[in-house]
């Protein structure tokens, strides 16, 4: 280091520290450059209105959107639609919201040339990379808030607030619902700040507002491939992707928030990591100098080196450690859902369940064609539930059950047993059949 | 907005004071151990050909790039983490700002980040500059380079800052505008700031700067006042046309204070003060040679400027 880099660090009276009113400035400064520009401008709209089209088209039709969790109650409760809504937003609205506030946070300046004249005022590099990143977070917290209330504002609206059916089969009354809700998106909001950081890393970093814009996209597209072929516990619990699903825990009875806790956990060492890069990178740059004056690609396929190189290591070490999906979880919470789908199935056909009453079943699970019959992801469990008879004797069921990394699993029972997926009830309108197709979830590590 | 006293802009006090500045890029030197100073209330001009190493100069200065070794003080002080904060201000190269605000805008936000209050001073500065009502409403993205000079000096005095670095602040601006640039630079200096410019434009400098510093290659190879400048400057180089070149050539070697050659293209190029020139005209007409076309080429200035850098008359 130089002696001028050391006395500037230092300056007059000893050390230069951060001045939050300077931070406060840059953010308003920010603040008002993101307002003036239209792709900012116009993403309060879309987060309002992309939950309302979907509910209103949600409304006109009689489909659901069954590969997501929560899906098949969309026309059921309202809150299902805000949850199907999270969970679709937690896959690409959070990054695509991440990559348009963070993506040209730093990456605006190069592109605009701006960095000569925004360096040369009264704030230090520090107070300017603090503002930035203050103001991409504040915007992307404001509109993944934003996003939430208009989610379960637009499931209100086009469905109302029932009681919601949780993922172990249990009824929520529609107050317990709402709140889990609210928290679900609450919980969310961290892995957003995730994203955001790396948006705003990739923007730093490669100077590119496509790549910074598209960055995030693209890594939960990679967190999401991994999340699918990787079995191990170790690389899934580090994506982002993973802490985005954390919510899920709350809707099972007994609730687990383990996963709350751990991805609180990954998402700010996200925030963190991801800052702690891109301000060494923006702290040691020359700004203008001939070295940053150098035009073409070699940064850009640089930092794409890196990131192939990343991504090449997470899939070849994504099936590290063991997994904690065992047969015996399924089970247990496999049979506890059906017990508790039956007993609402019964009421929705306007049988009499007596109250505190339980179906006594039970249930063995084993995945078909493989080494590892009883651990593991997959498309081929087959669990066998077997449910007590009226007079004595057991009668079984079979249900083909995909069970995701994130230990939560759909299952699809044969209809000849448990009846087709509408059923009537006396004089009464066609309702989903809870048992047809139904998911669940169950803990898994972290 | 700043961060000295007053009482720091006492005369003896240097505006900016930088010894043994060094900056290298890769393999090339872009600023290689420069001494330079400029004091309150002067204009000092930082003359060179392309690539001298002005504008890194300038960039190391305002903070834009980090020195591999030298000292530099602004107004007897260790420099701050930002210009700003020490009274200084500035651009270089062409001033770039967000295309999607007005020059009113522009100037609001850039107050906004210095954490003043820019009421009142925004029309006085855009009137300053000569940026006009109508303009300053209108986009920065649809600008000329002009424009973007005129805008880049209102936002670097927006702060009022005490030393002003700026880099060919004449660039894109027409005959007037640059007029208008230099006047205003000079009612600066006239208020007690300092201010060390760059420029490629002979007259200007030797129009309103005081005092001069020329680079080559990153090294200077030349400084002190414009007067003693003008003093060791060689002659004013022209270039004559006549009816018959070869008897003025004769002609010139019997004239006093007149160094004539043949020019490649055609013509003489003579080297001159005026007084001697003069009486070379007078002396082919008495010869009855005709003087076709009479043209300075090189002021003193610049024709001190090309001695010291190796250049050749345009």
């Amino acid at each position: 280091m130089s002696e001028l880099q050391a006395t500037a660090a230092a300056g007059p009276s000893g050390r230069y520290e951060t001045r939050w009113p300077s931070v406060w400035a840059v953010s308003r400064f920010e603040t008002a450059k993101l307002l003036a520009q239209w792709p900012t401008r116009i993403l309060p709209l879309v987060c309002v209105l992309a939950p309302l089209a979907f509910a209103a088209i949600l409304r006109i039709q009689s489909g659901v959107p069954q590969d997501t969790l929560f899906g098949s109650w969309v026309h059921t409760s309202g809150f299902a639609v805000a949850l199907v809504i999270l969970s679709f937003a937690g896959a690409w609205g959070f990054p695509v919201i991440a990559g348009v506030v963070g993506g040209d946070m730093f990456s605006g300046e190069d592109r605009l040339g701006t960095w000569k004249t925004v360096l040369t005022r009264s704030c230090t590099r520090e107070e300017i990379f603090l503002g930035k990143a203050a103001t991409a977070f504040v915007y992307t917290v404001a509109m993944v808030l934003l996003l939430g209330a208009a989610s379960i504002l637009a499931g209100v609206l086009a469905t109302g607030t029932q009681p919601l059916v949780g993922l172990t089969g249990q009824t929520l009354g529609s107050g317990h619902a709402a709140a889990l809700t609210v928290a679900s998106w609450g919980v969310s909001l961290l892995p957003a700040l995730g994203f955001t950081a790396l948006a705003l890393l990739i923007s730093a970093v490669t100077r590119s507002s496509a790549a910074g814009m598209l960055g995030p996209l693209l890594a939960a597209l990679a967190m999401q491939l991994f999340g699918l072929i990787g079995s191990g516990d170790i690389v899934r619990a580090l994506l982002l992707s993973t802490a985005l699903d954390a919510w899920n825990g709350m809707f099972a009875a007994p609730a687990y928030t383990r996963p709350i806790e751990w991805g609180a956990v990954i998402s700010l060492a996200y925030v963190l990591g991801c800052l702690v890069i891109a301000w060494l990178n923006l702290r040691q740059r020359d700004v203008a100098g001939a070295g940053s004056e150098v035009r073409g690609w070699g940064r850009q396929l640089r930092v794409l080196a890196v990131a192939v190189g990343l991504v090449a290591l997470l899939g070849v070490v994504g099936n590290l450690g063991t997994t904690s999906i065992t047969d015996g979880k399924l089970d247990r919470s496999i049979a506890l859902t059906f017990a508790n789908l039956t007993a609402l199935q019964q009421t929705d056909l306007g049988r009499h369940v007596p109250a505190g009453s339980h179906l006594d079943d039970s249930a063995i699970c084993s995945r078909q064609g493989v080494h590892h019959a009883y651990r593991g992801p997959g498309d081929n469990w087959l669990c066998t539930i077997y449910v007590p008879r009226l007079s004595n004797g057991l009668t079984q069921v079979n249900y083909d059950v995909t069970v995701k990394p994130n230990g939560c699993y759909t299952a699809e029972g044969p209809e000849t047993f448990i009846g087709p997926l509408t059923i009537h009830r006396r004089n009464g309108p066609p309702i989903v059949n809870p048992l047809f197709r139904f998911d669940g979830c169950f803990e898994v590590a972290p | 907005m700043s961060a000295l006293p007053a009482e720091d802009l006492s005369p003896e006090v240097a505006a900016v004071a930088a010894s043994g500045l060094s900056k290298r890029f890769g393999p090339v030197v872009a600023v290689d151990r420069v001494d330079l100073r400029v004091e309150p209330g002067t204009v000092c001009g930082l003359l060179g050909p392309n690539g001298a190493g002005k504008t890194t100069l300038l960039r190391l200065l305002l903070g834009l790039v980090r020195p591999d070794a030298g000292r530099i003080e602004f107004f007897g002080r260790r420099p701050a983490p930002a210009p700003g904060l020490c009274g200084v201000a500035g651009f270089v190269e062409e001033p770039r700002f967000y295309p999607y605000l007005s020059a009113r805008q522009t100037l609001q936000l850039f107050a906004r980040l210095d954490g003043s209050d820019p009421q009142g001073r925004i029309d006085e500065l855009l009137d300053l500059v000569g940026l006009e009502q109508k303009a300053a409403d209108r986009r920065v993205g649809g600008y000329s380079t002009g424009m973007r000079q005129r805008l880049g000096l209102a936002v670097a005095l927006l702060a009022s800052p005490r030393l002003l670095l700026l880099d060919e602040p004449t660039t894109g601006l027409d005959p007037t505008g640059a007029r208008e640039m230099r006047a205003v630079l000079a009612r600066l200096a006239a208020e007690g700031v300092a201010v060390l410019l760059s420029s490629h434009d002979m007259d200007a400098v030797a129009d309103i700067c005081t005092t001069v510093t020329v680079l080559l290659s990153g090294r200077v190879v030349w400084d002190g006042t414009m007067d003693r400048l003008q003093a060791e400057a060689p002659a004013p180089e022209y270039r004559l046309e006549t009816s018959d070149d070869a008897r003025a050539l004769a002609q010139s070697s019997s004239q006093p204070g007149v160094r004539a050659h043949e020019d490649g293209a055609g013509g003489l190029l003579v080297a001159a003060e005026r007084e001697a020139l003069d009486a070379f005209v007078l002396a082919l007409g008495s010869e009855g040679i005709a003087v076709r076309r009479l043209a300075e080429v090189a002021s003193s200035v610049e024709a001190m400027f090309l001695a010291l850098t190796g250049g050749t008359a345009r």
